[in-house]
């Protein structure tokens, strides 16, 4: 009987997650312009992607992007975490305001940093150039336009790494850092040996949604740059949703959106298994 | 009692479905439109209809600028709304391939609209030689300029390729941004230039061809227009921010004050145009681009088109506001407000009121216009006449060709790729004969 409780979740999921996914990846092997009846093809699409010049930048900027949030963010996220264990004092008014970026909505952010802080016209960038400083808007370069997108979710993004470590650094119990002081350690080593083992199930967890999150990344690029200037800042995703609805090239998104879902499922194995090795100890 | 509360909503129920079967109601789906444009709608549309139409009313729902994606969804559910509004002709020929557009020929012959509408635009409703579609609004693209600043400097409108060229360097040497012009708020403004270079440079001849499948859009006429387009873009026409900047607001105030000289751009910019004037206190004036040969062509664009659902509930409550709309009093009130979204193709103007407020560049533009298609003497608009995919390509392949990342071989030659990939599929609207 107890087992029917799984049951409403369990409809949820194949309704709304399993049948789509199943016929996304069905899609995958067919030519579909989202009107007309799709038509068999085997591994056409796969072929073309293959051949795509801009899938291999999309998926280079995509494995880019993944790179610089394993690293600067949660970098950060600790940084002040441990920052704000140390000074107590004030550490809720901080741990406010780092988190409040999460709590705007994608679009706003999106456009505050594009029209107030981007923009040679009404924004910071276009007051320093009347001032006399060479300052270029960076979503306009194509060697520059990804790193100015990722910069506004690192805005956005970081503070909520920075809540959470710190959440999980205060469950670190208090006799470890104690004796650790005790014995003569000093800050940087009760942080190596003492503060980040503690957390390192938080930090591998954090890692791995990372991985994920940055596959599927679509919001701030599409707002942003919709993948421009010439391809240069397209990503899987944003690859996909312009495949789908303004090649109408349907089969060819199902199939974007497949590889896509291999790099997230790779990460979920990691996860899966990391965690199933945490329950064993 | 709970029988009773059933029993009681059931009825209820029914009244409502019978209150609604007493006027037919007729479903519109239209894109974005702000306040003041929806109420002009309200008040010259959707009132006078109901109010001429008692057995009809007439329900306007507003869906933004992704109505196509979801009367897409919606027409493959069988749902969605009785006139379906797509965004050009390239839109319909899937839809009508599916069966999912009702055949407008019957409508057609009962309304006279064989008689009322420009030939050139029925054609482009056509799909394997049925009528599905009528566009509501056509425009062109053309050169805007401050003539204000022109005659200031006084410089006179190009006449010709090497003449724009001559003058986009007096401009530059004035510290003055030859283009007005931007793409941030849309990426489609690309293909403007695209369209301005292939009809002035290959001409709409050759553009004809290659629509058709007669000559490769690899051709040498296509490789001179790209190269061409591309020499004006690394001369810094297009200025240093082009890719911050707005194709509506950003770039009409950019030439109204002066910064910039001309804004190649289309005739749906006249609102601004005037209202960035109005502000900046200079005047505009437009001319069609110039071309290699020297006279203007004008690529002509259709905006918007109207069809009827299959699945509609009521066909013809859809096909009598489709008839109401293209009327001459439609056309003068609408376009009185609300210029170059509402240049309907009616072949006989001289019943439509206008009032004094538009200026008379808008009217003198259209009437050139008019009488360009009349005389089949008319350019083609790459969102119009390209089917989606092509297009696409097109918006994003030529920033590649500008910054330096293909050559314009390579640009044209997977343009032409994917050109003839949809035109065996028929996914390319239909070409009226020149």
């Amino acid at each position: 009987m107890h087992r029917l409780y799984v049951l409403p979740t369990l409809i949820i999921n194949a309704v709304i997650i399993a049948i789509p996914a199943l016929l996304t990846v069905v899609l995958a092997f067919f030519e579909w312009d989202g009107v007309s009846s799709p038509v068999f093809v085997g591994f056409d699409n796969f072929r073309a992607l293959w051949d795509d010049g801009v899938f291999w930048t999309a998926l280079t900027n995509n494995i880019i992007w993944t790179l610089i949030f394993l690293t600067i963010p949660i970098a950060m996220g600790l940084l002040a975490a441990t920052m704000l264990l140390v000074a107590r004092r004030g550490s809720s008014f901080f741990q406010m305001v780092y988190f409040l970026p999460i709590v705007i909505a994608t679009a706003i952010t999106g456009r505050v940093w594009q029209g107030m802080i981007y923009s040679p016209v009404t924004g910071i960038a276009g007051l320093m150039q009347r001032a006399g400083f060479d300052v270029v808007n960076p979503l306009t370069h194509t060697s520059t336009a990804l790193y100015g997108i990722a910069t506004v979710d690192l805005w956005h993004w970081w503070g909520f790494l920075c809540v959470i470590f710190f959440a999980a650094l205060r469950q670190v119990p208090a006799e470890q850092v104690e004796a650790a002081r005790v014995e003569g350690a000093t800050f940087l080593q009760t942080i190596r040996y003492v503060l980040l083992p503690g957390i390192k199930p938080t930090i591998t967890l954090m890692m791995i949604m990372t991985v994920i999150w940055s596959f599927l990344v679509f919001d701030f690029v599409y707002i942003l740059t919709q993948g421009g200037p010439a391809f240069s800042s397209e990503v899987l995703s944003t690859f996909a949703y312009r495949s789908a609805f303004y090649d109408l090239a349907v089969g060819k998104a199902a199939a974007i959106s497949v590889v896509i879902s291999l790099f997230g499922l790779l990460a979920t194995v990691f996860y899966i298994r990391a965690q199933a090795k945490e329950f064993d100890q | 009692m709970k029988t009773k509360l059933y029993l009681i909503a059931a009825v209820a129920m029914l009244g409502a479905v019978h209150a609604a079967n007493a006027q037919d109601r007729v479903t519109w789906w239209y894109e974005q439109a702000t306040p003041a444009q929806q109420k002009l709608i309200q008040d010259n549309i959707v009132e006078p209809f109901d109010k001429a139409n008692p057995k009809y009313n007439l329900s306007i729902d507003y869906r933004g600028n992704e109505i196509d994606k979801q009367l897409r969804v919606a027409l493959l559910a069988g749902n969605g709304p009785d006139v379906v509004y797509t965004a050009g002709p390239s839109y319909v020929a899937p839809m009508a391939d599916a069966g999912q557009l009702l055949p407008l020929d019957d409508y057609a012959s009962k309304y006279g609209w064989n008689d009322r509408i420009l030939k050139v635009f029925l054609e482009m409703g056509r799909y394997n030689g049925k009528l599905y579609a009528l566009p509501k609004t056509y425009e062109t693209v053309g050169l805007f300029y401050n003539k204000t600043l022109f005659d200031k400097h006084g410089w006179t409108p190009p006449k010709s390729l090497d003449e724009l060229e001559a003058l986009a360097a007096k401009m530059k040497d004035a510290g003055i941004t030859p283009f007005a012009a931007g793409n941030a708020d849309w990426r489609g403004a690309n293909e403007w230039f695209v369209t301005l270079a292939l009809n002035a440079v290959a001409g709409p001849e050759n553009l004809n061809k290659a629509l058709r499948g007669d000559m490769p859009w690899t051709a040498e006429p296509f490789v001179k227009s790209i190269d061409r387009l591309k020499s004006w873009w690394e001369d810094g026409y297009f200025g240093k921010n082009y890719f911050s900047l707005t194709s509506s607001e950003q770039a009409a105030d950019m030439m109204a004050s002066g910064r910039a000289g001309m804004m190649p751009t289309g005739t749906w910019q006249f609102q601004n145009v005037t209202l960035y004037g109005k502000k900046d206190g200079s005047t505009a004036g437009f001319v069609g681009f110039p071309s290699a040969s020297g006279d203007p062509v004008f690529p002509l664009g259709i905006g918007s088109t109207f069809s009827i659902a299959s699945k509609s509930s009521d066909p013809d409550g859809a096909a009598a506001l489709i008839n109401f709309v293209f009327s001459p009093k439609v056309y003068g009130s609408m376009n009185s407000a609300w210029q170059g979204e509402w240049n309907i193709p009616l072949k006989d103007l001289s019943k439509a009121e206008m009032t004094d407020e538009v200026t008379p560049l808008f009217t003198q533009t259209m009437k050139t216009l008019s009488t360009a298609v009349k005389d089949g003497n008319y350019g083609y608009t790459t969102w119009t006449f390209l089917p989606p995919a092509t297009d696409s390509y097109l918006i994003n392949g030529i920033e590649q060709v500008w910054l330096d990342k293909i050559s314009t071989e390579d640009f044209l030659s997977k343009l032409d790729e994917t050109f003839q990939r949809e035109k065996k599929a028929g996914k390319v609207p239909s070409i009226p004969a020149r």
